[in-house]
């Protein structure tokens, strides 16, 4: 018996070494955590090269996220906005036309492969005449950050009271395919909850130097966002 | 299974075995093992599956913002009252109805089949595109046929015949008439399924117009109604209720309390809140109104009371004496109404109103209603015509005459000898099926239309969805058939800035005109001067039936279903009706002295014999009702209605809803009287045989009781209240004392201390008996609102239906002298709640704001809160409730999660609407002002009797009433502090010797 319990115990430890490096070294999720997240998309659209390196404003594709539940995946037309007259990148255009200036000739318009999808979605050709018999059809994005169905987010609290897009989506300015970057589950959401101090409009600031207490900080209650 | 079970405490020694023994395993260490591999996967995975896409709009429609609800404004068609609905949309379909409470006839309460309408847009049986008797055909070929048959009738002569429902929209009407003008002989033939005709014809004759006055309940301080429901089907609810409503609120200043006295033979739910209600049987009716238009002209000073009709009893005459005092006493503010379908009765009521000077006041003919136009001589002309063979075409439109006319058989006899008969109906129902040719109408929430439900009053309906079915619209159909190709839009706009735009003056151009009325729902205009009556007005038929019968038989509408039309709805069907309480079925309703006289218990099979014709129906014992009286609901028993066959879920013991090839209940139209004046519905001599057969109803009537067990009470405690009722006179002298004489004052004992802060809003909900009707349009919002789901015939006797909100319905006082009170019971969301305390898995938490949560996603199912609930409005999935009818399933609300099997669920107080309002008052900088939230229920209610509001918001409304003398709390002597306050109801029987305080509240529980 007594050898059994050696032989036990020795088991026992080597599990807890073999987790702890496990743990240590590998990404350990539970189920239903995507944390990292970034399928690819039938466009390879840069957030790092429109939110990054052109600084276009969040809320101007995702026009909803202050005024609605959702912030929107931007309609296909949106992106027509500049993209009727932005083809393909600045360096393949130059290119083009030291190439036409070195020819002798005129510059072509180039469409980069990606944004030829765009037009294609549109029912457009290169020149952005409706190609006969295609038709408009949304481009069908993947879905990155995707709460569970009994979960209900609100995008216009958070907006409302100045949390960063970048808080719960992480640097989307830096990622040149989008990914899940955080956890969004609801322990992650707790954790922000129950460490900002609750503001109620009209009413004045709670003392941000105190010990949040239940009833200071934001609503941690179910019913919050399970209904 | 060959192993053994494990007790709890050997747990570990199992474990020690399953680290020390080694393979071979157990089964059941196998399983464990197995399932450490799957969990171990599950972690290092990192795709997702399934793959979820996020589609955006290809160009976004204007003003709708993604994930944001908006409002359309049109017309309820569920019947011809033509309540204003604001449909709540989402993604370009409705997912809810809701009053609109800038509407001057229903002001922003709908009926529970205003708000089932929303499902049957969905409903999958609908039909899809013109058909004729072997099948479909295109919409084409069907208008050519009729086109060239119509040709035929103007070259050679010939008959045609529309004959519908009442019309009220002024646009189809207009096109009717060029129809009609287009043709040799053509007629246009209005039928009410409910037929308020007689009312119709006597204003022929003593106003010269055949037309329906229009009633306002609202300034009535006395009404006598004879038979007329006018709280719960009668021409139009909604309005008539919340007129009613606003004569009586005890907490104005000064208090209104308006006095209604119902003459009746069966129990209506006008009567269950009538102040004072009269017994009588249907042939009383006659001599009674004579004896009250012989009082009335005494006291106004005319001759002498001659002998009374001598078939009413004493009592009744007795009764009639002294309500004849009170409505003379409060002349100019008086009113006498009848359902009875009796010509001398209607010329009595108008007598009685002409002598109480109500004309012009309590109900007005300069600007009439126009809900209900049917007239039953045209209809029994047109019977006789159809019975000739000497029609060439037959139109039926918005009817289903097959189903709803006694004698079908010659009616159908009828239909196959006309040369052409043609039906626009949305579904194949009896008359469809009879028909040449089926061109299908869409439904109201995907079709433009428009209504005049009042002269002067034009509400417009608009599509809120694209067509879900190739469909079309009679006005665009009879168009057509004219040449005239315009889409229905087009048509009614036409009609809206040429017609009605020149009867009014307020705008000054067509196109803004109709922009404003679409934006707003309707209309006011100059009433058009209503015809005098075309025909010389017709000689008043006297009751068929005069003489006292051993039983007689009432047929009336439910409140569920009101006509056939409905039946299809399963809202509707499990809807529990608010009187009897049973749902999916009607009933053969006899008195319980009469069902002891004959035997019988609810349930008995009984033969109904009225003339030649006989129905079988279980019979339902109804206290309140006459003693000679047996009441049947009409609308069911309609043809396909066994697609409900499994609506329920499917397990070992689940019992079919109704047989395959049978109807949910029995249609009792066939038991209609037919006379030359029309059809009768109460009168006919009946007798009933049992048949030796029972069934077993699904009455929810002692569900969820309140009532304690004899031998579980507490001292003192035996009898419990929760639905109480003042006597207006006694609340008068002393509304400080009047309620909690007798009574633990509110707050008395707590349950626990209180244990947790709340600086935040308290949300909490009055409830004001008052006002409630029992109507039971706010079981429907609730069940709209909240995703619940229908759980079929079956499951509801089990007692598992899942409404979150249900009517209690009490009775209190002596047999067949009772006072019956409603009672909205829905989660009270207890300060001190009893079903925290016995979560294991806390389930179910008290949030800061004052509400008990349910958490669905945590809950594991072991029922103990259900168990703990004092108020018994915990509801547990037993099953996964069918979700598999695709189309139905876009009547679900997106913002409410549709529960899965073994989780409990209860009202929420519409908790999705409280976020979206914070959301919104944070997004804009505000504070939620009292009033910005309203749950499904309080939106839905026509009388106002529910409010949501503050408790720590003490000028807020819902905190005033709360505050108000007649306020409490049910099973306050619990101590549990519940969030909803009740406030007691309100009698004004200033007729009834003066009762101390109020009434202790006994008998059955509903």
């Amino acid at each position: 018996m007594a050898e059994g319990r050696t032989t036990g115990a020795f088991v026992l430890v080597t599990l807890a070494f073999g987790s702890i490096t496990l743990v240590a070294t590998a990404d350990i999720r539970l189920p239903g955590n995507h944390r990292g997240y970034a399928p690819e998309q039938p466009i390879a659209f840069s957030h790092r090269q429109h939110a990054g390196e052109l600084k276009i404003d969040c809320q101007y594709c995702h026009y909803a996220a202050s005024k609605s539940p959702n912030a929107g995946i931007p309609p296909t037309g949106l992106c027509m906005n500049c993209h009727a007259h932005v083809s393909a990148g600045f360096d393949a255009v130059l290119e083009e036309r030291e190439a036409a200036e070195a020819e002798g000739r005129d510059p072509r318009r180039i469409v980069s492969p990606e944004i030829a999808k765009l037009y294609a979605a549109l029912g457009l050709d290169d020149d952005l005449d409706p190609v006969p018999g295609a038709e408009p059809r949304p481009v069908e994005w993947i879905r990155v950050h995707d709460l569970a169905d009994f979960v209900y987010f609100d995008h216009r609290p958070h907006m409302a009271t100045g949390v960063a897009c970048q808080t719960c989506h992480g640097p989307v300015q830096g990622m040149e395919r989008i990914r899940q970057e955080t956890a969004l589950s609801m322990g992650w959401c707790l954790d922000c909850h129950r460490k900002s101090p609750a503001f109620r409009p009209g009413e004045p600031l709670p003392d941000l130097t105190a010990p949040l207490r239940y009833r200071h900080h934001v609503s941690t209650d179910c019913a919050t966002c399970h209904f | 299974m060959d192993e053994l079970p494990i007790p709890a405490d050997a747990i570990s020694a199992e474990l020690e075995d399953l680290v020390f023994a080694g393979l071979p395993a157990t089964r059941r260490s196998f399983l464990r093992a197995a399932g450490f591999g799957v969990g171990v996967a599950a972690v290092a995975g990192c795709s997702r599956a399934p793959v979820q896409k996020a589609i955006p709009h290809l160009t976004p429609p204007e003003s709708i913002v993604p994930g944001r609800a908006y409002a359309i404004a049109s017309t309820c068609a569920g019947c011809s009252a033509a309540c204003g609905v604001l449909a709540t949309c989402r993604d370009g379909r409705p997912v809810k109805l809701e009053g609109n409470p800038e509407h001057p006839l229903s002001r922003g309460g709908l009926c529970a089949v205003g708000q089932a309408e929303l499902l049957s847009l969905y409903d999958s049986q609908r039909l899809d595109g013109a058909r004729d008797r072997e099948g479909g055909i295109g919409w084409d070929q069907a208008d050519q046929l009729v086109v060239a048959e119509l040709a035929r009738i103007r070259a050679d002569g010939g008959r045609v015949r529309l004959l519908t429902g009442t019309v009220h929209s002024p646009s189809t009407r207009a096109v009717i008439g060029r129809l009609l003008a287009s043709l040799p002989d053509a007629a246009h033939v209005q039928y009410d399924a409910a037929s308020t005709s007689a009312i119709l014809d006597a204003h022929a004759r003593s106003h010269g117009q055949r037309i329906l006055p229009r009633y306002f309940f609202e300034q009535a301080q006395v009404v006598a109604s004879f038979d007329a429901d006018f709280l719960g089907t009668w021409i139009s609810p909604v309005e008539h209720a919340a007129g009613w409503r606003q004569a009586r609120d005890p907490e104005a200043e000064p208090p209104r309390m308006s006095t209604v006295v119902q003459f009746e033979g069966r129990l209506s739910l006008t009567g269950t809140r009538a102040d004072r209600r009269v017994r009588i049987a249907p042939w009383e009716t006659e001599p009674a109104l004579a004896r009250l238009v012989e009082r009335l002209g005494v006291l106004a000073g005319g001759r002498a009371p001659s002998a009374s009709a001598g078939r009413a009893e004493t009592a009744t005459l007795e009764e009639v004496d002294a309500v004849a005092g009170l409505l003379w006493q409060h002349r100019g503010a008086a009113l006498v109404v009848a359902g009875a379908a009796d010509g001398v009765a209607q010329d009595l009521v108008n007598r009685a109103n002409v002598l109480l000077g109500a004309y012009g006041r309590t109900l007005d003919v300069e600007r009439p209603s126009l809900q209900k136009r049917g007239d039953e001589r045209a209809l029994e002309q047109l019977r006789q015509e159809l019975a000739a063979g000497a029609v060439d075409l037959l139109l039926v439109a918005g009817c289903n005459p097959v189903y709803e006319l006694p004698d079908s058989e010659d009616l159908l006899a009828g239909l196959s000898a006309t040369a052409m008969v043609i039906a626009c109906s949305p579904s194949l129902d009896e008359t469809a099926a009879a028909a040449h040719l089926v061109l299908p109408e869409p439904h109201s929430l995907e079709s433009w239309g428009d209504a005049e439900p009042v002269a002067g009053f034009c509400t417009l309906q608009q599509p809120t969805a694209p067509p879900l079915r190739s469909a079309r619209t009679l006005r665009a159909t009879l168009a057509r058939w004219m040449g005239d190709a315009r889409g229905d839009r087009e048509l009614l706009q036409a009609h809206w800035e040429s017609e009605l735009f020149a009867r009014q003056d307020a705008i000054g151009s067509p196109a803004a005109f109709f922009a404003a009325a679409l934006s707003r729902g309707f209309a006011e205009l100059a009433p058009q001067p209503v015809p005098g009556a075309e025909a010389a007005a017709p000689a008043p038929a006297g009751s068929a039936f005069v003489a006292p019968a051993d039983l007689v038989l009432v047929l009336h509408p439910q409140i569920a279903i009101p006509d056939g039309r409905h039946a299809h709805n399963p809202w509707l069907q499990e809807l529990p009706d608010p009187v009897s309480k049973v749902a999916w079925d009607n009933c053969a309703s006899v008195s319980p002295a009469t069902a002891r006289e004959l035997g019988l218990r609810a349930g008995d099979v009984v033969r109904l014999n009225a003339g030649e014709r006989a129905i079988e129906l279980p019979a339902w014992v109804q206290t309140g009702q006459h003693d000679r009286v047996v009441a049947v609901a009409l609308g069911y028993g309609r043809a396909g209605t066994d697609r409900f066959a499994d609506v329920g879920p499917e397990w070992l013991q689940a019992r079919a809803t109704v047989e395959s090839g049978g109807t949910i209940g029995e249609n009792a139209a066939p038991l209609v009287a037919r006379t030359a004046a029309g059809r009768v519905f109460a009168g006919a001599a009946v007798t009933v045989e049992k048949t030796g057969r029972r069934v077993e109803l699904a009455c929810s009537q002692d569900h969820h009781t309140l009532e304690v067990p004899a031998h579980l009470a507490p001292k003192g405690g035996e009898v419990r209240d929760p639905a109480r009722e003042l006597a207006f006179a006694a609340w008068q002298a002393d509304p400080e004392h009047a309620l909690h004489r007798g009574h633990h004052a509110p707050g008395e004992g707590e349950l626990w201390a209180a244990d947790h802060e709340n600086d935040g809003p308290r949300w909490g909900l009055a409830v004001d008996l008052a006002a409630c009707t029992g109507c039971s349009a706010c079981v429907i919002a609730c069940q709209a609102e909240n995703n619940v789901p229908v759980v079929g015939k079956d499951e509801v006797r089990r007692h598992r239906e899942m409404h979150w909100l249900r009517i209690d319905r009490y009775f209190e006082g002596a047999e067949g002298e009772e006072r019956v009170h409603h009672q909205p019971m829905m989660c009270q969301h207890c300060d001190h709640a009893p079903c925290e305390t016995v979560c294991p898995v806390l389930a179910t938490v008290h949030s800061a704001s004052g509400l008990n949560q349910q958490v669905y996603n945590r809950c594991v199912g072991t029922r103990y809160c259900a168990n703990n609930c004092p108020y018994k409005v915990r509801r547990f999935n037993w099953f996964d409730y069918a979700h598999d009818d695709a189309l139905e399933n876009l009547a679900l609300n997106p913002d409410v999660t549709v529960r899965s099997r073994g989780v409990m669920e209860k009202c929420s107080m519409c908790v999705q609407r409280i976020q979206e309002a914070r959301s919104e008052a944070r997004r804009r900088g505000e504070k939620v002002e009292d009033g910005a939230i309203r749950t499904a229920c309080q939106q839905s209610c026509p009388t106002q009797a529910i409010v949501f509001g503050d408790h720590a918001d003490p000028a807020g409304r819902m905190a005033r009433l709360a505050a108000s003398h007649r306020a409490y709390g049910v099973l306050d002597e619990l101590g549990v502090a519940p969030s909803v306050r009740y406030l007691a109801g309100m009698n004004n029987d200033p007729l009834a010797p003066a009762r101390a305080g109020h009434a202790e509240t006994g008998g059955g529980h509903g």
